[in-house]
């Protein structure tokens, strides 16, 4: 059996911040969770959660202060841990005096690339990024999307096993959040592991396979993004035509709320009487029109774990 | 091409986008200036003084050069957060440092070089003699500068650009002052005292031992074995404290 992507485990990392008055922040605390290969794992916290600072763990820019951290089976510090690995880092800074191209090809070369494929291989992630036309001018040219476009083609160039992305959609416009999301689909389907951190939840919900909710430097919420979606205390909403004042009274104890719209009511009912409500509506004259199950988005199951851990949102250094 | 050249190049192309070759007209221009300086107010010494002055500008410009972009290299790397970028990639830290480096020393080497040429073709413009003695000469300001670019690599591993410019000029003063550290260190009453100007000797780079500008001056040739000596010393005197910022550059984090 392959080792998994990433594993973390028991993972903590503290910082000393000021100069004179030197005090103790805790970015992480005891962060476990494992990533397999191939899937798109997102990760989810606040601002100041521990996101970017599990990323620079698994990337060697940050040593931990205790716990373990894997990546294909390899600690972080070792250079095996980077040989697979892509990464697009929040708020990237390529070299400005170098050109688009020039950036690549240097990524190229520092990912073990050499002789006559990386010219063709650089020109074809500059084509897929859309960067072409300005991949010979220099980085200090580039807008904030182009930035992130060149340095999302950096990350690729290796063609990696594994591709970190901090925030890819940062900066760029609808077009170019399209062009991640594609791009994220098509990684996948080649068999690479992305490992997704970003603040959209949108994106978070429509690419991810897994979902790590993380606050305060801890795991609260992880599984499949249907799993933490699944809510058992789901309501049923229907809306009904011709349900007599008699047919809704008997039904008063069951239902949740009743709302009077023109010709027709909403009825609101927990998902564990849907039978016997739906039964004695259609035994009645009765017609339901419409029948949905309210659905929990990951916004708002983030925006409960957040609540529930008692974090003020940026209260930690990210 | 493999990583460490890759970087070699990344560094010397930094440095020339910069306009780092600015400075080697700016040394022709003062070259020009001192030779016309020099025929107005010398009578006989005009050879002593184009050889005092073309070295001593050529050897000061090498080292402010090697000490102001040894030391504000890596901390420029991790505020601009261009570091991420690079030492994300399979590649050691240690090997980032050492490419960096090499970068940076080609620049500096090649800009000396190039006021270096400027010079001898001076001279030989101006009919004075080259000798042996300024060949000499310009191969210690090349040795001073490998020396002084690792030691500033060494401080900003982990001191900031300021903290790194004030201790690479305090060690180059020193270190042209590390002889006479000994000789004051052997003639200390204090036991504690003479240790400490011993230990001060050994940790400081001797920058005496590869000063032959005023050999050149007075046309006193330098003997191959104290060249080879001098260059054995300063090539690993660079590497030693190269190993050290390697090994402190591993174990820093960047936030």
């Amino acid at each position: 059996m392959s080792s998994p992507a990433i594993e973390v485990e028991g993972l903590t990392k503290e910082y000393l911040v000021g100069n004179l008055r030197r005090r103790r922040v805790q970015a992480l605390n005891g962060l476990s969770l494992t990533v397999e290969p191939g899937v798109i794992y997102g990760l989810l916290g606040p601002n100041g959660a521990g996101k970017s600072t599990t990323i620079k763990i698994l990337l060697n820019l940050v040593r931990p202060s205790s716990g373990k951290a894997r990546v294909f089976g390899h600690e972080p510090s070792s250079v095996a841990a980077r040989q697979h690995t892509g990464f697009l880092p929040e708020n990237p800074a390529p070299y400005e005096y170098l050109t688009g191209r020039e950036v690549v090809t240097l990524a190229a070369h520092l990912g073990g690339m050499s002789g006559s494929a990386v010219a063709p291989r650089v020109g074809q992630v500059l084509e897929r990024v859309g960067m072409t036309g300005a991949a010979d001018l220099q980085v200090r040219r580039y807008s904030k999307g182009m930035i992130q476009r060149v340095s999302l083609a950096q990350a690729l160039v290796t063609e990696p096993k594994l591709l970190v992305l901090d925030e890819p959609t940062s900066g760029l416009d609808v077009l170019g959040r399209q062009l991640v999301r594609d791009i994220v689909l098509e990684e996948r389907k080649r068999g690479t592991t992305v490992l997704f951190c970003s603040h959209i939840i949108p994106d978070v919900e429509s690419l991810c396979d897994r979902v790590a909710v993380v606050i305060g430097g801890k795991l609260v919420r992880e599984g499949t993004v249907v799993s933490l979606l699944k809510n058992d205390d789901a309501l049923v909403e229907a809306t009904v035509e011709g349900a007599t004042p008699e047919v809704l009274a008997a039904l008063q104890p069951q239902l949740k709320s009743v709302e009077a719209l023109e010709g027709r009511h909403l009825l609101r009912f927990d998902q564990h009487h849907d039978h016997d409500v739906l039964t004695a509506l259609l035994a009645t004259r009765a017609r339901i029109t419409q029948l949905r199950r309210t659905q929990v988005t990951l916004e708002e199951l983030f925006l409960k774990a957040v609540h529930e851990s008692g974090q003020r949102v940026g209260s930690h250094i990210s | 091409m493999n990583a460490l050249w890759a970087l070699v190049l990344n560094g010397f192309r930094e440095s020339r986008r910069n306009r780092v070759t600015v400075v080697v007209f700016l040394f022709a221009f003062a070259m020009i200036f001192s030779a016309t300086f020099a025929l107005e107010f010398t009578v006989a010494t005009f050879a002593r003084v184009m050889t005092d002055l073309g070295l001593g500008v050529m050897s000061l410009i090498a080292v402010f050069l090697a000490i102001f972009l040894s030391t504000a290299l890596l901390p420029r790397e991790i505020e601009r957060r261009t570091i991420f970028m690079v030492a994300s990639r399979p590649i050691s830290r240690s090997l980032f440092v050492v490419g960096r480096y090499l970068g940076t020393l080609l620049t500096v080497l090649f800009v000396t070089l190039i006021m270096a040429a400027l010079f001898l073709l001076q001279m030989w413009w101006e009919g004075t003699p080259l000798a042996h003695a300024h060949f000499a000469a310009i191969v210690g300001v090349l040795l001073e500068v490998v020396v002084l670019t690792a030691v500033g690599f060494l401080f900003a591993t982990f001191a900031s650009q300021y903290v790194a410019v004030s201790a690479t000029v305090g060690f180059y003063f020193l270190g042209h002052l590390s002889s006479d550290l000994y000789r004051m260190a052997n003639r200390a009453e204090s036991a504690v005292l003479g240790g400490l100007g011993k230990a001060a000797y050994y940790l400081l780079p001797n920058l005496d031992r590869l000063d032959f500008k005023m050999r050149a001056t007075y046309l006193d040739p330098t003997s191959w074995s104290e060249l080879g000596l001098s260059t054995a010393y300063s090539l690993g005197y660079a590497i030693v404290v190269l190993a050290v910022a390697c090994a402190l550059f591993e174990r820093r984090d960047f936030k």
